[in-house]
């Protein structure tokens, strides 16, 4: 697999040695996202009134979230399809637990976190140390959280508590709870894997597992821990789609498996591994969720989203594979410069 | 010793290049390279490692095509070579790196590699007996190439082109991992196939082999012929010279005066690990300690053991004090040789790269400053010269030596206890070369012992105090003071006539081995789990076993097993097709508008060509994707999967257009219990398992998936491979398709994904494994069927959905695990 390595950082601001640097994914999805936005003010107003954003974006701040986890996952080469299982485990744990009863919902968070934690060691059990392939490990760990869930659930929805409704839910000055929870939970996610020595450790390891094993770095336990963190993130966003919605179902994790994929890589994160892009990566949940909302208020058939998300991934993966440049310039009939600077 | 002899004589030329120059970006690999090989002759091409042999022989077999010259083949000159060509023109190569594939057995690797004429397809088992007998190779026909050991793949790679019977034979370093009798055994079959007429090229790196066995000698050095003869008319004084020749000096740093009571710097006694064995040698403080040798003679498993990376026995100690390994691993600081795949993050910054290892220093209140980092990774890039645009440039901008100085400046900024530095000049251009000498001389007057290997004898000479000198994994010359001369360490290393340490023998597979390692093994799993279910389940219920439970379940498990048919081509492969499912149901969907009642014949004929024509191009599409647009199968087939849901929604917003009835009592027909699509099902598998084994293009497709790079250079069109082994993967889900025509009776747009995890599932059970070239097409439709019965099972007992979903987790895990294990247990077995 060819991947033209040189573009990950396309903007540089030199200034006291390039403090300052925008990613070529965080171009891309921002320049779309604006455009997305632009678009839909044109062809409907309503599509990015207060009344339809307030309804976009906690649901795109819980994508977000899933997102980033999956994110860590895709950074290290691996891939996690327990997303699903752990999302809806969480909001079940936090809905049936307490069971409307808004002070045994602190413990019914822990129950989860626990669930979290344990899933991701399976994963990473799996995965870091016996070198299983990711897809398979997931798959069967996200088969079984689902049977831990109907074994808590029995399927059936229940009813959130107020406190959760009030703290996820809520909003503050307008702005829903969900979206600063999101916003912080970015900083934190970017402040561990760009600040802190475990965090560049794990960047690098991900770039080149050989070369990181080299060095002297235990690539094995970050790998393994990778799948916890992951399971933590699925977790908050579970617990967030509790928050939002009053009587959320056992398999609402479901519909974030595909999105979490697709942000990471709309991200500019590489399905090889490699330097993960967690700012990106949030504003491509905005533009997928935003897409979705546009759809659903111009009344057009739900068709049209998922076929322009097809379009933008296509779009954003080969933007990263395929040098265009190259490409063009074998394409152009005119050979008169072959291998010279293109004008 | 003259380079006119070879063209005044008139004998006949098997092959003659003429003026043969390469060039690699501003690097000269060839330059004016005249070569005549004539047929009953054995021709030693001799030169170290980077004189261009290597090259040379490229162009020879039209792998690497010249720059300049011209090659004439048998007296006529030709336009140019290919792989493929070549072989027609009855040239053979013997790798340096065999060109084997590993999951198919010996078998079908040369039923893959040779041509028909020589071996028939089916049958011609003992025409391959004799194929391996001939180079006495002691293995089983149906033992996977996996399970060899690296001699024995060799051995094979001999065999092939023997078998070939070939008018150019080329060997490459032929003799490197061979043991003593196998290496009588391969010069016996060069004499007698020179006797009858081949001509032989032999490229060596032992001067004691070129005396054994070739007829005349040409010596390369630096891209350029040095010189020619017949070999009775030279002597090995000469032949050095002209190997080794005279060199541009570098500017080595002076070398430190020593005192004889110094403190020692480094001890390493019995050192003993994978490709090496009793290694003793002491530096005293201040000195560096050199590991030369003929490449792949253990120096470079030496410098892993000593970074603590691999393990070993014996000891090391460093200023006084022992280490271990798991010290030397976390402390000590190594430079592969290998720097673009095992030495940098190529894809991160100089800063990033040069600050990894000693981030903890940088640390102030548990986060990294970046100001301490950047002052730090400054003050080294400028005391290393390491010339950058900035510390952000991705180190991939940079030359190969500035690289290689962000790989010491890492080494150093970490203050490790020893510096161990495998090759640590080459691709470096000649001033950086002068300032990475200086760079190690001062880090070892500062006390860190520093441990070189190179296989550039004078640079070792320049640079060393102390060399040992290494052969076949044991040291064969230990030199120092003013024994360290060029020619001292290449006269060590070319006429030492040790032999492979412990010639790994394989362990000889049992018979429950054998069995456990069998492709067909998870099938037999499988089917004793289905047994057992059944036996579980059945005598509580009368209606377990009953026509109707039977042909329902079979009619289930058949839609699932085609669609995981077509998952089983992506997997094997080593890809794989997400896009199955939403597959399947948008063919229901496009049926839906087609095959209804009152629908005329024409119309149900158009609506079937169509179905082909989307799944025809959505395999074409996903293979395009991955081959040519270089999309990783997951990116590729996610968005066909997602695409494809929409174009589902987009023709049927809602459930509509209902099947006719006649298409559906068609497909849903059965023959007593069993129902007919689930007998062409079985017939289709085993179809397509006979083919996966027997016919050339499953070969082809296992070798494809097993090793995309031995696979091209065996002639396999890979690209062309893979793109139609995803088309197949679509056209099965068509199959797949007809069957949920007859179960929904109904376009519905929101069905059909949830196949593509199922079939996945299905395929993984049945043991097919996620990196390609291993499995079975039978394994997959008893992991489809195992699936099945366990979705009846749980309705049966009664269990409701939890335990369905418990049993999917447990058993893929399990599965994955035991499979993993076993595939463990082949490597090790392997000895790799």
């Amino acid at each position: 697999m060819v991947i033209t390595g040189e573009n990950d950082v396309a903007v540089q601001t030199n200034r006291s040695g390039g403090r300052v640097t925008v990613s070529r994914g965080l171009v891309t999805i921002g320049v779309a996202t604006v455009a997305l936005f632009v678009l839909s003010a044109a062809l409907d107003p309503a599509s990015v009134s207060g009344t339809s954003l307030s309804g976009m974006l906690p649901v795109a701040a819980v994508l977000a979230i899933a997102g980033l986890g999956q994110m860590l996952v895709v950074q290290q080469g691996g891939i996690d399809l327990s997303v699903a299982g752990g999302i809806s485990l969480a909001l079940i744990v936090v809905t049936h637990v307490p069971d409307g009863d808004s002070g045994r919902l602190v413990p019914a968070i822990g129950i989860a976190l626990v669930f979290a934690v344990v899933a991701g060691l399976l994963n990473g059990v799996l995965i870091g140390l016996l070198g299983l392939n990711a897809i398979i490990a997931t798959l069967g760990t996200n088969a079984l959280l689902y049977g831990v869930n109907l074994e808590i659930s029995g399927g059936r929805p229940r009813i959130t508590t107020n406190l959760l409704a009030d703290v996820a839910g809520g909003t503050t000055a307008g702005v829903p709870h969900a979206v600063v929870i999101a916003l912080v939970t970015l900083g934190v996610v970017t402040l561990l894997v760009k600040k802190t020595v475990a965090g560049r450790r794990f960047e690098a390891i991900g770039s080149n597992r050989l070369a990181a094993r080299t060095a002297g770095l235990r690539e094995r336990r970050h790998h393994c821990l990778t799948y916890v963190w992951a399971q933590l993130l699925y977790c908050l966003a579970g617990i967030l789609i509790a928050g939002i919605t009053s009587q959320p179902t056992a398999y609402s994790g479901d519909r974030y498996l595909l999105p979490s994929i697709a942000v990471v890589v709309l991200g500019g994160t590489s399905l090889l591994g490699g330097r993960g892009f967690p700012l990106p990566t949030v504003v491509a949940a905005v533009f997928l969720q935003q897409l979705v909302q546009l759809v659903s208020v111009l009344g057009v058939s739900p068709a049209i989203s998922p076929l322009v998300q097809a379009a933008a991934l296509a779009v954003g993966v080969s933007l990263y594979t395929i040098r265009w440049t190259a490409l063009v310039r074998r394409l152009t009939p005119d050979r008169a410069a072959p291998s010279g600077a293109p004008t | 010793m003259s380079h006119a002899a070879s063209t005044l004589t008139g004998a006949p030329t098997v092959m003659r290049l003429s003026g043969i120059t390469k060039r690699y970006g501003g690097v000269t690999a060839l330059s004016q390279v005249d070569l005549d090989i004539r047929p009953g002759e054995v021709h030693a091409v001799l030169g170290e490692n980077g004189a261009g042999k290597s090259t040379l022989m490229g162009v020879a077999t039209g792998a690497t095509q010249p720059d300049e010259g011209t090659i004439a083949v048998g007296g006529t000159e030709v336009d140019s070579l290919t792989p493929r060509s070549v072989t027609d023109m009855g040239i053979a190569i013997v790798h340096q790196h065999p060109a084997v594939l590993p999951d198919l057995t010996v078998l079908e690797n040369l039923r893959v590699a040779l041509p028909s004429s020589v071996l028939p397809l089916g049958g011609g088992t003992e025409a391959a007996r004799a194929i391996v007998d001939r180079v006495g190779l002691d293995i089983d026909l149906g033992d996977r190439v996996d399970t060899l050991t690296l001699a024995e793949k060799h051995l094979l790679e001999v065999a092939k082109a023997f078998a070939l019977d070939p008018t150019l034979l080329i060997l490459d370093e032929p003799t490197a991992p061979l043991g003593a009798d196998a290496v009588d055994r391969l010069f016996a079959l060069v004499r007698s196939a020179v006797d009858g007429g081949t001509a032989v090229v032999y490229i060596t790196h032992r001067m004691a082999e070129v005396r054994q066995l070739a007829h005349r000698v040409t010596v390369l050095r630096d891209g350029e012929v040095r010189g020619t003869s017949t070999v009775d008319e030279i002597t090995d004084e000469d032949l050095l010279g002209l190997i080794i020749g005279r060199r541009l000096d570098s500017t080595f740093p002076p070398k430190p005066d020593v005192r004889d009571d110094a403190p020692v710097g480094l001890r390493v006694t019995g050192l003993s690990g994978h490709g090496f064995e009793g290694v003793d040698a002491e530096v005293r403080r201040g000195e560096i300690l050199g590991v030369a040798g003929v490449v792949g003679n253990g120096q470079t498993e030496l410098l892993r053991a000593l970074a603590g990376l691999d393990r070993f026995t014996g000891t090391v100690e460093a200023a006084g004090t022992g280490l271990t390994q798991a010290t030397l691993r976390a402390d000590a600081a190594y430079v592969p040789a290998d720097r673009q795949s095992e030495g940098l993050m190529m894809k991160m910054s100089v800063r990033e790269n040069a600050a990894l290892l000693a981030l903890t220093f940088f640390r102030r209140s548990g986060l990294t400053s970046r100001r301490r980092e950047l002052d730090a990774v400054h003050r080294s890039m400028d005391s290393l010269s390491v010339k950058s645009a900035s510390a952000e440039a991705p180190v991939s901008s940079l030359s190969g030596g500035n690289q290689q100085k962000v790989v010491l400046a890492r080494a150093l900024l970490s203050e490790p206890p020893l510096l161990v530095a495998d090759e640590p000049t080459q691709g470096v251009d000649v001033g950086a070369r002068a300032e990475i000498y200086t760079i190690l001389r001062e880090t070892s007057e500062r006390g860190v012992p520093v441990v070189i290997a190179s296989s550039d004898a004078k640079e070792l000479e320049g640079l060393c105090d102390r060399v040992v000198v290494m052969s076949r994994g044991q040291v064969v010359a230990d030199l120092h003071g003013d024994e360290v001369t060029e020619t001292r360490i290449i006269q060590a290393a070319v006429t030492s006539t040790a032999e492979v340490v412990a010639d790994a023998e394989r362990n000889r597979t049992s018979r429950l081995g054998r069995w456990l390692d069998s492709e067909y093994t998870p099938t037999l799993l499988l089917v004793a789990v289905m047994v057992l279910l059944t036996v579980l389940i059945a005598p509580g219920n009368d209606r377990y076993l009953s026509a109707f439970n039977i042909s329902n379940l079979l009619l289930g498990a058949t839609a699932v097993g085609f669609i995981a048919l077509g998952q089983n081509f992506a997997l094997l492969t080593g890809g794989i097709d997400l896009s199955v499912g939403p597959l399947a149901g948008f063919l229901v969907v496009v049926a839906s508008f087609f095959v209804n009642d009152g629908s005329s014949a024409v119309r149900v004929v158009t609506g079937l060509v169509l179905m082909l024509a989307v799944a025809v191009g959505v395999g074409t599409v996903n293979g395009l994707l991955i081959r040519f647009g270089h999309f990783t199968p997951i990116a590729a087939t996610l968005t066909l999967y997602i695409a494809l849901g929409g174009f589902a929604f987009l023709l049927r917003p809602t459930q509509d257009g209902y099947i006719s009835i006649t298409f559906q009592t068609a497909i849903n027909s059965t023959v007593g219990p069993l129902p007919v699509a689930f007998l062409l099902l079985v017939a289709l598998v085993v179809v397509l398992e006979l083919g996966l084994r027997r016919r050339r293009w499953g070969l082809v497709l296992r070798g494809a998936g097993s090793d995309e790079d031995a696979a091209r250079r065996v002639g396999i069109p890979v690209n062309r491979t893979i793109v139609l082994a995803y088309v197949a993967a679509s056209t099965c889900c068509l199959f797949g398709a007809l069957l949920l025509m007859g179960q929904y009776g109904i376009g519905d747009p929101s069905q059909g994904s949830a196949f593509t995890l199922t079939s996945v599932t299905a395929v993984v059970l049945g043991g097919t494994a996620l990196t390609g070239g291993r499995g079975t097409f039978v394994g997959t439709l008893a992991g489809a069927l195992l699936l099945q019965q366990l979705l009846n099972a749980t309705t049966f007992l009664g269990l409701g959905s939890t335990s369905q979903y418990y049993f999917q987790g447990l058993l893929i895990l399990v599965a994955a695990v035991v499979y993993t294990l076993l595939g463990l247990r082949r490597r090790r077995l392997a000895g790799v």
